[in-house]
């Protein structure tokens, strides 16, 4: 007998009952819907939280040296990264490479002074794509090239301090040999992005200004803050940046420098992956009834096959056919049906907002109510293939049922 | 070669039900010779299905031979019987014969498709069948769009479709009324005759019984008549 005869003959059989297929069916679909409107929401979340926190500070991929995460200091610093940040900038997934200094200092005016946390930067080379804070600037503006004396403040930071647009104010550090160091700063903007820690902490300086306060030579730096393409090529970044290491400088992606997003989207994703383990067990759960019911039902008849010739392994290719049809009827009618809810929400997303107010605040991040749906191919792939997975797993044993049939009992029950 | 076409020789079946044992057959010995339409008479319980599934190599004996087409059945392995019964033994049952969602024609091909039959050659060899068993023009209707006996027809078609060495047939009748039951007799005595298709049936009622030209009637497991009956 011809696969195709056998084929043919399972996508009948799976039309026998038709409320019983439409029934199991329908769960397939909800299920692989859900599934995939969950997965897409958390790839489009997630990857904008990703990139948002790139955007903080560190970039996806840091290079840093190898205790600035567990005892940041500013006597750890590294060296040559002109040429460095071009070596970085060569990998083709690579978007930008700042060096950068990053450390915490204390701000006062008029009495009153604050810790804060400090970024120096090259105002020729960054803006709101590099550093997400330069696009927060509420008032004022950044300090240009020539600037030795701007600084840019949290707005709350200025606010606690009892400072204005031009006014001045006195920071204070310790270099990199632990020495005091006292500088006079004229505040040109304020950040104002919603989020506590950077409205009521960050202060911005010209990298060169930090480099002299810190003993910096012009070539050092604490960090290079590398910017991916996609979120997605972090861990192939950071990869091939392997070889860039030695005992003074490391590769770190934002996973080992943002711990606490890392430890929530992990979280969020394990309950995800949980769920939609749920939901494939409740498609192979729907599949396996409606499939062993309906070979329990034809024992009969599959006793008579077998009695006319039918081999043990040509039963069990037509129920496992007919657990593949069900499958790919299942994931053809959930394209149909996921399409139309999938576009809007990916187009237009949803709001939240009556939910979660006008935003939350999530690892010192600013969320917004507007969620999307966006799937990743190869999570969507992944999708496909665990339900062809559920359906022929749960297939197995109703098929291995009609293949050991014995002719005299089942024909006896008629 | 002319030996018998079915030989069973000291058969005994015994099942075990809990502690107790059931004597299906206590020493059944059957000759079925070719082109012979033999009829298993006997009362309920007497051996006749048992027999008829020990001979289609469905089940096992407890002891002694089965011979089918020259093949000792306890010899051959599953795959083996399996084969046998696709290439050498047709089986008409009781009810259920068919596929419900194949039609008429497809189901009488079945074994053909099995053997691998081009397909070609298989529906034109089914469709002047199903003309022969009386049913020209419901090749391409489904079992539910035939009558009781036509639903029959077409396992009988199906069933001689390969040319097998011999038709079982359990009670082929006993799910029709009687003016069916005489045309599928008429039916089968007419495969009989003009091809030498060999019939081994049983069958409870006295007026199937009448028409057969062999009667081997069974009581406890046992033959205890054998008439032969010219035609
Ligand atoms: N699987 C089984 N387990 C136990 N006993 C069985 C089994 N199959 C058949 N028997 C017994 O074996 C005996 C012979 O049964 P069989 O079905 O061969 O009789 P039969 O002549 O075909 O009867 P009927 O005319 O009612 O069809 C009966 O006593 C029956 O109860
Ligand atoms: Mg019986």
């Amino acid at each position: 007998m011809k696969f195709g005869t056998i084929a043919a003959m399972a996508w009948r059989n799976i039309w026998r009952n038709r409320r019983r297929t439409l029934v199991t069916l329908a769960s397939m679909v909800f299920g692989t819907f859900l599934a995939i409107l969950m997965t897409g929401m958390g790839d489009a979340t997630y990857g904008k939280m990703i990139d948002m926190a790139a955007r903080m500070g560190n970039g996806h991929v840091t290079v840093q040296h190898p205790m600035q995460v567990q005892a940041p200091a500013p006597k750890r610093y590294i060296s040559g990264v002109g040429a460095l940040a071009k070596q970085l900038r060569a990998d083709p997934q690579v978007v930008a490479a700042l060096p950068r200094i990053s450390g915490q200092m204390m701000v006062a005016a008029a009495g009153e002074s604050r810790g804060a946390m400090v970024i120096g930067i090259d105002p020729t080379a960054e803006n709101e794509d590099t550093l997400s804070a330069l696009g927060s600037i509420s008032e004022g503006k950044l300090f240009a090239a020539d600037d030795k004396r701007g600084i840019v403040l949290g707005a709350d930071l200025a606010r606690h301090l009892g400072v204005k647009l031009g006014r001045k104010v006195v920071y204070t550090l310790t270099d990199r040999h632990g020495e005091v160091f006292s500088g006079l700063g004229r505040v040109r903007g304020l950040v104002k992005t919603g989020t506590s820690s950077v409205d009521g902490g960050l202060c911005l300086l010209p990298i060169d200004v930090l480099r002299r306060a810190l003993g910096y030579g012009p070539d050092d730096a604490t960090l290079v803050a590398v910017l991916a393409a996609d979120q997605r090529h972090t861990h192939g970044i950071a990869a091939r940046l392997r070889h860039l290491e030695n005992p003074t400088r490391s590769v770190l992606t934002w996973h080992q420098t943002m711990a606490e997003l890392a430890g929530f989207i992990d979280m969020k994703l394990s309950g995800a992956a949980f769920m939609e383990g749920l939901l494939m067990l409740l498609i192979a759960a729907g599949i396996f009834n409606a499939l062993f019911v309906s070979v329990m039902e034809r024992l009969p008849e599959f006793g008579i096959l077998s009695a006319i010739g039918w081999g043990r392994g040509q039963l069990f290719a037509l129920v496992m056919l007919e657990s593949l049809w069900m499958a790919l009827v299942g994931l053809g009618l959930s394209a149909v049906v996921t399409a139309w809810p999938y576009w809007k929400l990916s187009t237009d997303g949803f709001d939240l907002s009556a939910k979660m107010g006008e935003g939350a605040e999530v690892a010192n991040m600013m969320m917004d109510s507007q969620f999307y749906v966006r799937i990743h191919p190869e999570h969507l792939a992944f999708i496909v293939v665990a339900v062809v997975i559920a359906t022929l797993t749960s297939g197995l044993l109703p098929a291995y049922k009609a293949g050991t049939v014995n002719p005299v009992d089942a024909i006896k029950l008629v | 070669m002319s030996g018998p076409i079915v030989a069973l020789k000291g058969v005994t079946k015994t099942y075990q039900q809990g502690a107790i044992e059931v004597h299906a057959l206590r020493g059944l010995d059957l000759e079925v010779q070719p082109g012979e339409f033999t009829a298993l008479s006997g009362p309920s319980g007497s051996g006749k299905s048992t027999a008829l599934n020990l001979i289609g190599g469905l089940d096992t004996p407890t002891a002694g031979g089965v011979h089918v087409d020259g093949h000792d059945l306890g010899a051959l392995s599953r795959k083996a019987l399996s084969d046998l019964r696709r290439d050498r033994i047709g089986f008409v049952f009781q009810a259920y014969n068919l596929v419900p969602v194949l039609t008429a024609a497809e189901n009488a091909e079945m074994v053909l498709a099995l053997q691998g039959v081009p397909e070609k050659e298989r529906r034109q060899r089914v469709v002047a069948l199903l003309d022969e068993v009386g049913l020209g023009g419901m090749a391409d209707r489904r079992p539910d769009e035939l009558s009781g006996g036509q639903q029959q027809r077409v396992a009988i078609a199906r069933a001689i479709a390969s040319e097998p060495a011999v038709v079982l047939a359990d009670e082929p009748t006993a799910n029709v009324d009687s003016a069916t039951a005489e045309m599928l007799l008429d039916l089968m005595q007419k495969l009989n005759a003009e091809r030498g298709v060999t019939f081994l049936f049983s069958t409870h009622d006295p007026r199937v019984m009448a028409r057969a030209g062999r009667i081997v009637h069974l009581v406890d497991g046992r033959v205890e008549r054998d008439e032969r009956r010219d035609g």
